[in-house]
């Protein structure tokens, strides 16, 4: 029994090594995908307008950005993936931007 | 074999197991995972650490007289200490990520992050004081120190619940060690009024 203890330990460690992922609910975006930019041109577009951007990836049907906004916060936030429109820019939870109510994306 | 089973019950053997997944992580930093990728491994790594060593004592009461649990009790300074150096590997990515110090302090007010940063503070004199020296020094001082460990694991959960999209996770890894704090305080205020219950000591 007890040498079986470090081999559980070992066990749960290899477990701690994978990371899962999967839609948030921050936001959704109901976009037909054909007509879907790619993230590249997100990232040179955001890139133009004096965003840094650390990563970007799809949740919740949206792109979903982490870098730093013009302004120089560290933020999280959302685009349409089709239009780039802006939709939410939070930090840690705390809402920055949020695009208007009526806003379909 | 008999060897053999001597290295894996030395202590420096667990010590060294429980910071194999810290290489990994220095090792994927090194070829070029973003910090951001890898602020969440080490942090993960701490709380299930921190929370194992936690669940010893209401373990040891539930299986009272077992050799595993006194093998591992008597192996919870490297489940703790090793638990502390995952917090500060968390915060060296969680810093390299930020970039800046302005970046960290315009965030530290939100829920998910001064519960973190108030859980490292107060693990800190723990991790400090975890050694035969101090536990000399500090005598019965020392218990009551390392009772902040309760204190210090609510905001090490709250962080985890608060902090990006972690909730069911941060839940189910708290679940074990609440069910078990659970029939600890059960099995205690039990003890007690039994004992309340006889005039004559045992």
């Amino acid at each position: 029994m007890k040498y079986l203890i470090p081999a559980a330990l070992a066990a749960v460690a290899a477990l701690g090594l994978a990371a899962p992922a999967s839609a948030t609910g921050k936001m959704t975006c109901s976009v037909p995908q054909k007509s879907w930019k790619s993230q590249d041109a997100l990232r040179a577009a955001l890139t133009k307008q004096g965003w840094k951007v650390t990563k970007s990836k799809v949740d919740g049907g949206c792109y979903e950005v982490y870098g730093t906004d013009p302004q120089g916060n560290k933020v999280e936030a959302y685009f349409n993936p089709a239009t780039f429109e802006k939709l939410l820019v939070s930090r840690r939870g705390k809402i920055l931007y949020k695009a208007p109510a009526g806003h379909k994306h | 074999m008999e060897a053999v089973l001597r290295i894996w019950n030395g202590k420096p053997f667990l010590w060294t197991l429980l910071a194999v997944p810290g290489f990994l992580y220095l090792y994927r930093f090194w070829t070029g995972t973003i910090p951001m990728d890898l602020v969440p491994p080490p942090g993960e790594m701490s709380a299930r650490l921190i929370i194992f060593a936690l669940m010893l004592t209401p373990l040891s009461m539930l299986f009272r007289g077992q050799r595993w649990i006194a093998w591992l009790i008597r192996r919870r300074r490297a489940f703790g200490v090793t638990g502390f150096a995952y917090a500060l590997l968390h915060l060296l990515f969680y810093a390299l990520d930020m970039e800046t110090l302005d970046n960290i302090l315009a965030e530290i007010g939100a829920p998910g992050i001064w519960t973190g940063w108030g859980a490292l503070l107060l693990f800190l004199p723990l991790a400090l004081t975890s050694n035969d020296a101090s536990m000399r020094a500090l005598k019965k001082g020392w218990k009551r120190l390392q009772r902040l460990a309760y204190p210090a694991a609510v905001l090490m959960i709250l962080h985890w619940v608060l902090i990006h999209d972690g909730m069911a996770e941060a839940l189910l890894h708290a679940a074990p060690l609440a069910a078990l704090e659970f029939y600890r305080l059960i099995h205690l205020a039990r003890d007690r009024s039994w004992r309340g219950h006889r005039s004559q000591p045992i």
